[in-house]
């Protein structure tokens, strides 16, 4: 508790079982017991890592039902979303490594294409139907 | 050559059922359409560095399925399977696709990418629409355990000079 709020986000995701439950509870409300079923754990151990994301803020629970949904809290979330990253960082990663496909597939249709003057439209629409696979 | 590509992803939301991605490539569009939709080019790119991607299939034609299967390092898969609605390469795909992990499967979500080239550069504008507004914020969510790491190391740089 003595952790200021930043430290315990922190803490609580240094743990990649609990970056999981993150990630599932990211789509949608689910029980303790649906949350355990994927990680061969047992309830009192998915538990406890509830409790460290419930203390960090980063998820709450519901003391009504008697299953104790979990949820994402998205206040504190979203405090925490601007340091983590999302789905952006995915996509972001993926289409600066696809810079650099293009770069060598641009380098290797140079290569490959004949000298312009004996370039013909019919050489251009077999290699499209070739690749449009039907 | 002109060097202005503007490579930062854009995120919008134009609608409460849909969210858009948009972003710049310093390549003609029939190259970034073959990038995204040939199994052997889309393994060089697609995924994260805590990401691997064992499986990677895709038969291109109004009808056919995909599917790209994600392992993180703890061995948690996640599925990004679907089917072709609209083939017209080199200018737009149109497909229905469904998101996978251990306890959760989505419901299927429209994905419509435009290639728009000009200049020898082209700008993709991928919508993705979802059945209900939840879907969408899940989905816009769903990257937290993929990016976390990196944004792990930023985080410890901002403690840092917190004091």
């Amino acid at each position: 508790m003595a952790l200021d709020p930043l430290s315990s986000t922190f803490a609580a995701l240094a743990d990649p079982t609990r970056r999981a439950i993150l990630a599932r509870l990211a789509l949608g409300e689910t029980s303790v017991m649906e949350l355990a079923e994927p990680f061969d754990m047992s309830l009192p151990a998915i538990s406890r890592h509830l409790k460290v994301l419930e203390h960090a803020g980063l998820i709450s629970r519901s003391r009504e039902a008697q299953w104790r949904p979990c949820r994402i809290a998205p206040v504190a979330f979203k405090q925490a979303d601007g340091w983590l990253g999302n789905f952006r960082q995915f996509w972001d990663e993926s289409f600066n490594r696809l810079d650099g496909l293009l770069e060598e597939m641009k380098a290797e249709e140079a290569a490959k294409a004949p000298p312009r003057t004996k370039r013909k439209v019919k050489a251009t629409r077999e290699k499209k139907s070739g690749r449009t696979r039907g | 050559m002109d060097a202005r590509v503007d490579r930062k992803l854009k995120i919008t939301t134009p609608s409460d059922l849909e969210f858009a991605m948009t972003r710049q490539f310093d390549a003609p569009r029939h190259l970034v359409f073959d990038a995204m939709t040939k199994p052997d080019l889309v393994v060089r790119w697609l995924g994260c560095a805590e990401l691997a991607m064992p499986v990677c299939e895709i038969d291109l034609r109004v009808g056919g399925a995909y599917r790209f299967v994600f392992r993180s390092s703890e061995g948690i898969e996640h599925v990004l399977s679907g089917t072709y609605r609209e083939v017209a390469r080199p200018e737009r795909v149109v497909f229905g696709e469904t998101f996978a992990m251990p306890g959760f499967t989505s419901d299927e979500y429209l994905v419509t990418s435009i290639f728009v080239e000009a200049d020898g550069k082209t700008t993709l504008t991928t919508t993705i629409k979802h059945p209900t507004r939840e879907a969408r914020d899940g989905h816009l969510n769903s990257g937290i355990e993929k990016g976390v790491e990196p944004a792990y190391d930023r985080l410890a740089d901002v403690v840092a000079t917190m004091g």
